[in-house]
């Protein structure tokens, strides 16, 4: 069996020459650099006893091989092998320097590199590093460890290079024509809309279409030629010219008044679902680094689909049907001339796809210096008070002056550019009018054709190639309309990895019972955060977890909202596995309290009844005095209307977390968690705020999460945590007598206050616990 | 106090350890790491880190113990034997694996990203950056960093160098 990722034959051959069997190999993966730092195949195998390096080359470069598999095998050349027992490895370790990434490992106590990858394996090592370190733990690799998608740097299908290595979507082996009728399946629902605006189209095409041969064919030949069908009939003509003029507008009206309309809601309809989708996806999805890119470009893909409806699908339409419709007519009228139309095309094609994209580039090229240009002078006039604190006026002056000049020197280019491009290209454009009339021209003098013709032929000309050049762009715009497409099913089908059970148990008072059983969990694959974690709360107590920063103590508490679930182990609230309660009981009877307080754009009241919308103004009165935050509000000018958040009034480090803790309060959780809910105020404020604390913790289960170990002296039982692990647990007085890590750190933080003048000593500190 | 004697208190203050080669005896141990011999004291493992990667990559290199506790700063590699900058520089190489790009084969603007075909030092390569100019950092006017969408580094020395039509291809990138 092989896992993780499939050996090809000659690498199979190769290992079966150092004695390992196919049937031995229970992980494989392949590296992409040597040792020392060069382009190369490595292949790492683990059977129950050993990890294996194999190394060769190929003649030819491994990546352009990979097209034709066939040949690689007569060229690949083993270069190196090596192996070493599990038994002899410790401490197996995937770490990410910049650009590759190397894996370590302690070898018979020796630390080692065992094998260098490229940044873009990084994810697939770390795979393998949480699963060789289960075999080192000799624990069976089950199916279940090999769920993860497995990271292929290529497609399949057509060998290229994946653009975004999180997803594994290959632009170019796209299903566009699914995508498409996804799409279109969005339309069927404004059914009428659609049909008057192809309607309207059609209608407003037939008439252009109409329009020149009747201004040329019909006004010229018959109506002003003596002996014309309509002969002298001036004013009738007219009036059906300007009537169909008329119709035509009327109909371009009603088409752009339908499909603004249908637009605006289609795509209204689409940033609805996309928004509703993301609220619905786990932490995860937001916090991971690839998909944080998938956000932001969400935004800009339902603009390419509005553009997709607005402007593309319409005029795709519009111009085909043109585009046909007057060929047509010009080979009915005159064949050959028709061709000889056609003669200024291929140049014109010619230039849209080659001489057009270097005039984008240069305009894209000034708006970025424009911008640039433009943040510089944002960045100086907003950090005027410190130019002019370290008297650096004529630095920020000629800084400017450079950005400036880069401005000035792009323009000109640009000027250049346009100024010669569109007088040569109206002229291309001209020469099909000047063949035209040269032979139209002769044709008429010999009078092989009419006047009539000749000037609807004209008519037909501008009509010819605007279509065409849209039409160059078409397949372009529409694989990045497909693209874009694709990337917001991906969010609309994406399954939140926090996902409720169908039978999930419904816990309407949660008692605040917390247990957590070996729990394993990092945000990484091979990098876990926190190892191993076993404790449990008793209902009503309050636990303080301490450790310096990265120990994992906030990650402790995303385990038990259940933003993320464990990789080992489980973590259970009243004797259930939180996986197994419905998310919504859960969420509604956790409360946060975090260092960071997020205040939403609007007013007071309304932020602190964020959790509880419908709380009566008394409640929220109630909720900010418990809080503290009474007294500051009603000082405020618009009271507890004052509006905050952007743009919104300025309130203080200390303030923001009274409002958190209003928050909490009204909020009215069974369990509650406060992470480093003190850690951003200064100590005086925290005072004030330590009140309001004390009164939100009694009566339920508390996690108090903090590195000021004065915020915790109401704590029943603390935790230390470091690098992940627990290392001691147990009461202050505990704690104190081991004279370990909690010890040291109560001594440590006795040392910063001395610096600041307040001298306390240990009594007092550990003290403030009791009263 | 004078400039001076102010300066050298701030040295004092900052406690920079600026080594010196007579003192430092790098090796390299049989695990493929770095370790250090400074006067009397060793140091079994040691971890280098330039503090200018970009605009000086031989000069401020931090020599930090297994934990993370900087020993002493190099100032300028080349004050150091040939055979010990070599061990350093084997370590520098991999914390910053930086291939440079000796020519371009391919490089082609696709789907909204550029695909690359390209030698560098360090062997032939594919890979794919974003089509947006972040992905190609001007370090100086002619030298170019390049990351593609794997968080893998390149660079460019002069981009003049390579052929008229890439040279052309990446100036309108940037």
């Amino acid at each position: 069996m092989h896992r993780l990722e499939p050996l090809p034959e000659h690498i199979i051959v190769a290992f079966e020459n150092h004695g390992i069997e196919p049937s031995d190999v229970v992980l494989c993966a392949a590296t992409d650099l040597d040792r020392n730092g060069n382009f190369a195949e490595e292949w790492l195998v683990a059977t129950r006893e050993k990890l294996c390096f194999l190394s060769g080359e190929t003649i030819s470069p491994p990546q352009r091989m990979a097209r034709r598999s066939n040949h690689r095998k007569q060229q690949w050349r083993e270069t190196g092998y090596r192996e070493i027992a599990l038994a002899d490895m410790e401490e197996l370790k995937a770490d990410t320097l910049n650009g590759n990434g190397v894996l370590m490992a302690t070898v018979k106590g020796q630390p080692e590199i065992l094998c260098r990858y490229s940044n873009t394996m990084s994810r697939k090592f770390g795979q393998v590093t949480r699963l060789v370190s289960k075999l080192m733990e000799d624990k069976e690799l089950t199916d279940a460890d090999f769920t993860e998608e497995v990271y292929r740097p290529t497609c399949p299908t057509c060998g290229l290079l994946y653009p975004d290595s999180a997803r594994q979507v290959c632009p170019k082996c796209l299903d566009r024509r699914a995508l498409f009728l996804r799409v279109l399946s969005f339309l069927p629902k404004y059914k009428k809309e659609v049909t008057l605006i192809l309607l309207c189209m059609l209608a407003s095409s037939g008439m252009q279409i109409a329009s020149p041969y009747l201004g040329g064919r019909i006004l010229f030949d018959e109506v002003l030629t003596p002996g014309g069908r309509y002969s002298g009939q001036l004013l009738p003509m007219l009036l059906l010219m300007a009537a169909l003029q008329l119709l035509s507008v009327g109909l371009s009206i009603c088409y752009g008044r339908v499909n603004a309309g249908l637009t605006a809601r289609v795509v209204f309809d689409l940033k609805t679902q996309v928004f509703a989708a993301m609220q619905r996806l786990s932490l995860g999805f937001f916090t991971s680094r690839e998909t944080g890119n998938l956000m932001t470009r969400v935004n800009q893909d339902a603009i390419h689909l509005q553009y997709f409806f607005h402007d593309g699908f319409p005029y795709f339409i519009v111009n085909a049907v043109n585009l046909t419709g007057v060929m047509t007519v010009m080979i009915i009228m005159n064949w050959r001339l028709a061709l000889l139309v056609l003669i200024p095309v291929p140049i014109i094609i010619y230039a849209v796809r080659n001489v057009f994209p270097k005039l984008w580039s240069v305009f894209s090229r000034r708006h970025r210096r424009t911008s640039a240009l433009n943040s510089m002078v944002n960045d100086s006039l907003t950090g005027i008070r410190v130019v002019k604190a370290f008297g650096k006026e004529e630095t920020e002056t000629r800084r400017f002056a450079a950005r400036n000049k880069d401005v000035f020197a792009i323009n000109m280019r640009a000027g250049y550019i346009t100024s010669t491009l569109f007088p040569a290209m109206s002229f291309v454009m001209n020469v099909g009018g000047l063949i035209v009339w040269s032979v139209g021209g002769w044709d008429v003098l010999t009078d092989r054709m009419s006047f009539g013709t000749l000037w609807t032929f004209i008519g037909y000309l501008g009509m010819l190639y605007g279509p065409l050049e849209f039409m160059t762009h078409i397949v372009d715009w529409w694989s990045s309309c497909m693209n874009s497409a694709q990337r917001i099913f991906e969010i609309l089908d994406a399954v939140p990895d926090v996902a409720e059970k169908i039978d999930a148990i419904s816990i309407p008072r949660i008692e605040g019972r917390i247990e957590m059983e070996n729990v394993v969990f990092g945000y990484e694959p091979g990098k876990p955060v926190l190892k191993d974690i076993t404790l449990s709360v008793e209902p009503g107590e309050m636990l303080g977890v301490i450790g310096y920063s990265g120990a994992g103590k906030s990650t402790l508490a995303n385990l038990i909202s259940r933003l993320y679930d464990p990789q080992e182990g489980c973590v259970k609230i009243d004797g259930h596995d939180v996986r197994d309660l419905r998310i919504a009981d859960l969420r509604n009877q956790i409360g946060m309290v975090l260092q960071e307080t997020f205040l939403f754009a609007g007013t007071i009241a309304e932020n602190v009844a964020y959790a509880k919308p419908d709380a009566t103004v008394e409640d929220i009165i109630q909720a900010c005095k418990v809080a503290q935050a009474h007294d500051f509000i009603v000082k405020l000018p618009n009271g507890y209307e004052t509006m905050i958040g952007h743009r919104g009034q300025n309130l203080s480090g200390g303030e923001r977390q009274r409002l958190a803790i209003a928050r909490a309060i009204l909020h009215n959780p069974r369990i509650l968690i406060l992470d480093e809910a003190t850690a951003s105020v200064d100590t005086e404020t925290e005072q004030g705020i330590q009140e309001g604390l004390e009164r939100l913790v009694e009566g339920r289960t508390t996690i108090a999460i903090a590195h000021r170990l004065s915020t915790l002296r109401n704590a029943d039982k603390l935790v230390v945590m470091d690098k992940g692990k627990i290392v001691e647990m147990g009461t202050h007085e505990e704690l104190l007598e081991l004279k370990g890590h909690y010890y040291k750190m109560l001594e440590n933080q006795r040392q910063a206050l001395k610096i600041r003048g307040v001298d306390v000593s240990e009594q007092e500190l550990a003290g403030r616990r009791v009263g | 106090m004078n400039r001076n004697s102010r300066e050298e208190g701030l040295a004092e203050y900052a406690h920079i350890n600026y080594l010196k080669p007579e003192e430092c005896r790098f090796s390299l141990t049989d695990g493929g790491f770095l370790s250090l011999t400074l006067n009397t004291e060793t140091y079994p493992v040691v971890f280098a880190y330039r503090a200018f990667p970009l605009s000086f990559g031989d000069m401020y290199i931090s020599i930090r113990d297994e934990k993370d506790k900087e020993i002493g700063i190099i100032r300028d590699l080349a004050e150091f034997p040939c055979d010990q900058q070599e061990l350093i520089r084997l370590e520098l190489e991999r914390r910053y694996f930086t291939p440079v790009i000796t020519s371009v084969i391919k490089m082609k603007e696709e789907f909204g990203y550029i695909y690359w075909e390209v030698n560098t030092d360090r062997g032939m390569r594919r890979f794919t950056t974003r089509g947006s100019h972040d992905s190609i950092l001007p370090i100086s006017e002619h030298r170019l960093l390049i990351m593609d969408v794997g968080g893998n580094r390149f660079e460019i020395e002069d981009f003049r160098t390579l052929s008229p039509k890439i040279a052309k291809q990446i100036e309108a990138l940037m």
